[in-house]
């Protein structure tokens, strides 16, 4: 290189980065003043792209939002598994008060102060309720306030001293309170519990992420956030052909491909820029309406709503960026001439073996962690790193083979068919790519959902177990905490008396010792149980024939059943019925009681609520229930389904009997909420992805429509009906629609198959959501044809045939 | 006046687009066989002239008679099926599919009408043929050039036997050599196959090959048999 070579270089490159910058700004100024169609292409873009953005934003907003929450949620948590708490003067005196109204949970804390020190307060309230006074949530106010809190306002005697603050909830729509109650009404608790400090003291960093919970959320994120990425590219091209046009005439006028390039590639970074400003808008008008959305009891406050950093930086940067990339690649295989456009007649054939190779290489790390997974616990963090990346490549390679298997599909479809399908799939043979483009954000998301669907289907199915509770026996269930025998037949009475009780099976539980102390433990004395309860109710834990007020029934099992201790209770037996506070029982004070000769033997009966009893069960004559100490009472209640609500009048009961409102509703299953809710949150995010996948289709196919205002119009010139045209466009949809669904079905099913073998999970295929994305696709492929039809109609109005 | 034996008749078409008038009361017949070329500046209606007389458009007023038959009181898919079976077109361009090979573009009329695929093929083959494009039956209209494109378009106006074929500036976007060869061969087959042919001209060398002249000038037609 001679020495005058360097410096013509340098001003090269400086001229270089001018002209970049130069027809980058040219394009940016053809996006907005080229009339009305350059308007309505950036629009089209800007409006795409910014869908997009602000479904990334929010995505991104997902971490930042959930730690916010879990951080509000650690802040009010009151239980301490390190050590229990012993009452002292700056702690406080607190019990769980849970309860339900219809179908949403309320979480209330009711507490007293153990001394006269200074206990904490809670978070989101200046003080502590004083004995009858109580705190709420805004959400629950505004529910005690409306004409449909009148039923609940009963179960809370409390009056309202103000309203917690933010820093005191877990999402603006929690319903929740604080109230103080005073020491006595502990005696009407069945759990209770110490604090001297509010909230989870963490060590160290905390927890690391379950590693199978990691490979669930990225394989998430791929599933959900690969087809807006797909959908961004999409929108980057809307109008391109139209464009393609203009830059032919600029062509003309001299300038070079570089540049039209360049000016093409400017054109698409104002509408991604554009876009990025309306995503960004969008996104803020979101979070506004963010707090008056609740899922499944959840909520956010818009201040949670903040996109992570980095996150936020990677999205300002990358759409731009690859709104350029995208540009540029699809001017690849185009030539703009002076004189027109030129799009290569037949593009390059696409090769299959890098195609290939993706999801291979996803199976290849997949198979070997078969068995090796635990969804709970195991796994190591290499492991779940292996199967997001396999469970990754496998969905990206499916995406990956669909344009091929799209090209290869429709090339064998010949010239046969009828017209409408002839016109279809020759128009996919010369560009399956803008097809397959549209299509393959259905892929990922239908194969990422499906095989996501199996896992979550099949944990569910192993999580869900048998409570043994029958709700057509008793449909609620209410532990009451009672003193003494009197109150809980007082305690029955009043649930007896609440309006919608069908019936009451109320069953006073106790024990009875023996006269002597244990031979393995001489520091107490064996216990047996005794049941007294009405003769209906007695029905419902043992299999009785006949049973009159003063019977009594003792409840034979195996031997193996009893524990050694039980056996003293026997017929004619002689039995003590004092017991300590501790609930010991107390030989020093026996009260003695005999149990009557003529007792009954009879077989146990599992109740409603799932138990079997022992020992001694005596109807009130037999036994007056005023005697036994200790008691624990249990009412089993048949509400009337005629009676709207009668389930809420059984808990206001609850909570006149006890503040903690110890009350359930009976059901013969339990089934894990979480993943409910995951599989409904990942359905609905496939079927917005489908949608917004059928949304680019559309613009696409309104675009290759007005391309063709000419043609059409020929067509109909000479004798075209308007039914094969329409039939064609539906071809036209739905071939690729239709590959798209059966390859990710494959995929997914592969993927599905592979993530239940690593969570060691018997293969079961979810034929629901299988068949609702089938269903959903299929709906896609019917609006998109829909909606062109009208358009399609107008272009084929001879006007189009006029040249003046 | 309705000429004796005409094939199509018009009489005092008015069209109006807007507010701009297109055809106001202009007449024209054309005997079967007969080559009349329609003539005019650009913007004189002789564009709307061609689409009403092929019932592409409604006129405001006015009638046409085809063969007998009131093409202005006949339903739209009676006038399709018409253009489907009776009428050819022919148009200066963007009238081929272009993802369609060429053969398939000229069978696509047959096929529209119901003829069976290869039964199709093998008749717009022979068009080709006749046209002078049978090498090019298998490409694709962006492969081939505007002349070959054009002789493709009229075997396809061709290929079901029209009785009336409609050109408009069928050789607007070819240079001379091409466009005098596209009319030799479609005035030929049109005569060989006595199909009338309306032709929508601004040159005078295409109008040659007419056996009688039209010129439209704002909105009315004027019959120059007897000028010429």
């Amino acid at each position: 290189m001679s020495g005058q070579d360097a410096p013509a270089q340098e001003p090269r490159a400086r001229v270089s980065v001018a002209r970049w910058a130069a027809d980058l700004a040219m394009g940016a100024r053809f996006a907005v003043t080229g009339g009305r169609e350059s308007w309505a292409r950036t629009i089209m873009t800007a409006v795409g792209v910014g869908l997009g953005v602000v479904l990334l934003l929010v995505a991104s907003s997902v971490p930042t939002a959930y730690q916010q929450r879990n951080e509000r949620g650690d802040a009010r948590a009151t239980l301490s598994y390190a050590s229990k708490v012993k009452a002292g003067p700056d702690t406080l005196h607190l019990s769980d008060a849970n309860t339900d109204f219809r179908d949403r949970e309320i979480a209330g804390i009711v507490m007293a102060p153990d001394g006269d020190g200074s206990p904490p307060s809670p978070p989101g309230v200046d003080r502590l309720p004083a004995a009858g006074e109580m705190w709420v949530s805004p959400a629950l106010k505004k529910l005690l306030d409306s004409g449909d809190g009148k039923l609940l306002r009963d179960r809370f005697p409390y009056r309202t001293a103000g309203v917690i603050g933010d820093s005191g909830l877990s999402g603006p729509n929690d319903l929740s309170y604080y109230a103080g109650i005073s020491p006595k009404a502990f005696d009407h608790v069945n759990s209770d519990y110490h604090l001297a400090q509010w909230g989870i003291q963490k060590k160290g960093e905390g927890e690391p992420l379950n590693p199978a919970l990691l490979l669930l959320i990225i394989v998430g994120c791929v599933v959900l956030l690969l087809p807006v990425l797909i959908f961004i590219a999409t929108a980057t091209r809307f109008g391109g052909e139209r464009r393609d046009r203009r830059l032919a005439a600029l062509r003309l006028v001299g300038a070079d491909t570089h540049m039209t390039r360049r000016i093409a590639a400017g054109e698409s970074l104002f509408g991604a820029l554009l876009g990025l400003a309306v995503g960004t808008g969008l996104f803020l008008l979101v979070r506004v309406f963010i707090e008056g959305v609740v899922v499944w009891d959840i909520s956010f406050f818009a201040s949670d709503i903040v996109p992570a950093a980095p996150l936020a930086l990677a999205i300002a940067v990358a759409v731009p960026a690859s709104a350029v990339m995208v540009t540029l690649l699809a001017l690849r295989g185009i030539a703009i001439e002076p004189l027109g456009v030129v799009r290569n007649a037949r593009p390059k054939r696409r090769r299959l073996w890098w195609r290939l190779l993706l999801p291979l290489l996803g199976i290849a790390l997949l198979a070997p962690l078969a068995g090796g997974f635990q969804a709970t616990s195991g796994g190591s963090d290499t492991k779940a790193y292996q199967a997001a990346a396999g469970a990754v490549l496998l969905l990206v390679g499916v995406t990956a083979l669909l344009p091929w298997v799209i090209e290869a599909v429709v090339e064998r479809f010949g010239g046969k068919g009828s017209v409408p399908w002839q016109l279809a799939t020759r128009r996919l043979q010369l560009s399956s790519g803008t097809a397959s483009r549209a299509v393959s954000g259905i892929t990922v998301a239908v194969a990422g959902a499906l095989a996501l669907q199996m896992l979550f289907a099949s944990v569910q199915a192993r999580d869900s177990h048998s409570t043994g509770q029958d709700p057509r026996r008793a449909q609620m269930m209410a532990n009451v905490p009672v003193s003494t025998g009197a109150e809980a037949r007082d305690a029955f009475e009043r649930y007896r008396a609440t309006k919608g009780v069908r019936e009451m099976l109320g069953v006073t539980e106790g024990y009875v010792s023996a006269l002597h102390h244990s031979k393995d433990d001489p520091s107490t004395a064996p216990e047996a149980s005794l049941t007294v309860a009405d003769c209906p109710s007695l029905r419902e834990v043992a299999h009785i024939r006949s049973c009159k007020d003063g019977d009594s029934f003792f409840i034979d099992a195996p031997p193996d059943y009893y524990a050694a201790g039980e056996k003293f209770a026997k017929p004619g037996a002689q039995v003590n019925l004092a017991f300590d506070d501790e609930g010991m029982p107390d030989l020093r004070h026996k009260k003695l009681w005999t149990i009557p000769a003529s007792i009954k033997v009879v077989k146990s009966r599992v109740d409603p609520i799932g138990s079997e009893r022992t020992g001694v069960l005596a109807t009130p004559g037999a036994f007056d229930v005023a005697k036994l100490a200790r008691p624990h009472a249990v009412a089993m209640i048949r509400t009337d389904p005629k009676v709207p609500d009668a389930t809420e009048y059984v808990r206001n009961t609850s909570a006149a009997l006890s503040p903690a409102m110890d009350v359930m509703r009976l059901s013969s299953t339990a089934q894990s909420d979480e993943f409910t809710v995951i599989r409904k949150a990942l359905f609905i995010g496939a079927t917005a992805t489908l949608l917004l996948i059928g949304a680019s289709m559309i613009v696409t196919t309104l675009e290759q429509l007005r391309e063709r205002k000419r043609l059409l119009s020929v067509l109909v010139a000479f004798g075209t009906r308007r039914t094969t045209l329409s039939w064609s466009v539906l071809w036209q949809t739905a071939v690729p629609v239709v590959l798209g669904l059966a390859l990710s079905i494959a995929g997914g099913l592969a993927l599905g198959t592979l993530l239940l073998k690593m969570v060691g999970q018997p293969l079961a295929v979810d034929w629901s959501g299988l068949g609702a994305m089938t269903g959903i696709g299929g709906g896609v492929i019917l609006l998109v044809t829909l909606v062109s039809l009208p358009p399609l109609w107008r272009m084929m109005r001879p006007e189009g045939l006029r040249t003046e | 006046m309705t000429p004796a034996g005409s094939l199509l008749i018009a009489t005092s078409l008015n069209k109006t687009y807007g507010h701009t008038p297109a055809l106001d009361g202009a007449d024209f017949s054309i005997h079967p066989g007969e080559v009349v070329a329609v003539m005019g500046p650009s913007g004189s209606g002789k564009s709307t002239l061609l689409h009403c007389l092929a019932g592409i458009v409604r006129p405001d007023s006015g009638t046409v008679q085809y063969n007998g038959r009131e093409l202005t009181a006949m339903s739209d898919s009676e006038r399709s099926g018409l253009r489907r079976g009776e009428f050819g077109f022919v148009f200066q361009f963007g009238q081929l599919v272009p993802e369609l090979s060429c053969v398939e573009n000229v069978a696509l009329p047959l096929r529209l009408n119901g003829a069976k695929r290869k039964e199709a093929e093998a008749r717009a083959e022979s068009w080709m043929e006749r046209l002078e494009v049978a090498d090019v039956a298998h490409k694709r209209p962006g492969e081939v050039s505007g002349g070959q494109g054009q002789r493709v378009a009229v075997a396809r106006s061709l290929v079901t036997s029209p009785r009336v074929l409609f050109a408009d500036e069928p050789t607007g976007a070819l240079d001379s050599l091409n466009g005098e060869r596209v009319m030799e061969l479609l005035t030929e087959a049109a005569r060989e196959s006595r199909t009338a042919v309306v032709l929508v001209t601004h040159e005078a060398r295409v109008a040659a090959y007419s056996d009688r002249e039209v010129v439209v000038r704002d909105g009315k037609a004027r019959d120059m048999a007897g000028v010429r």
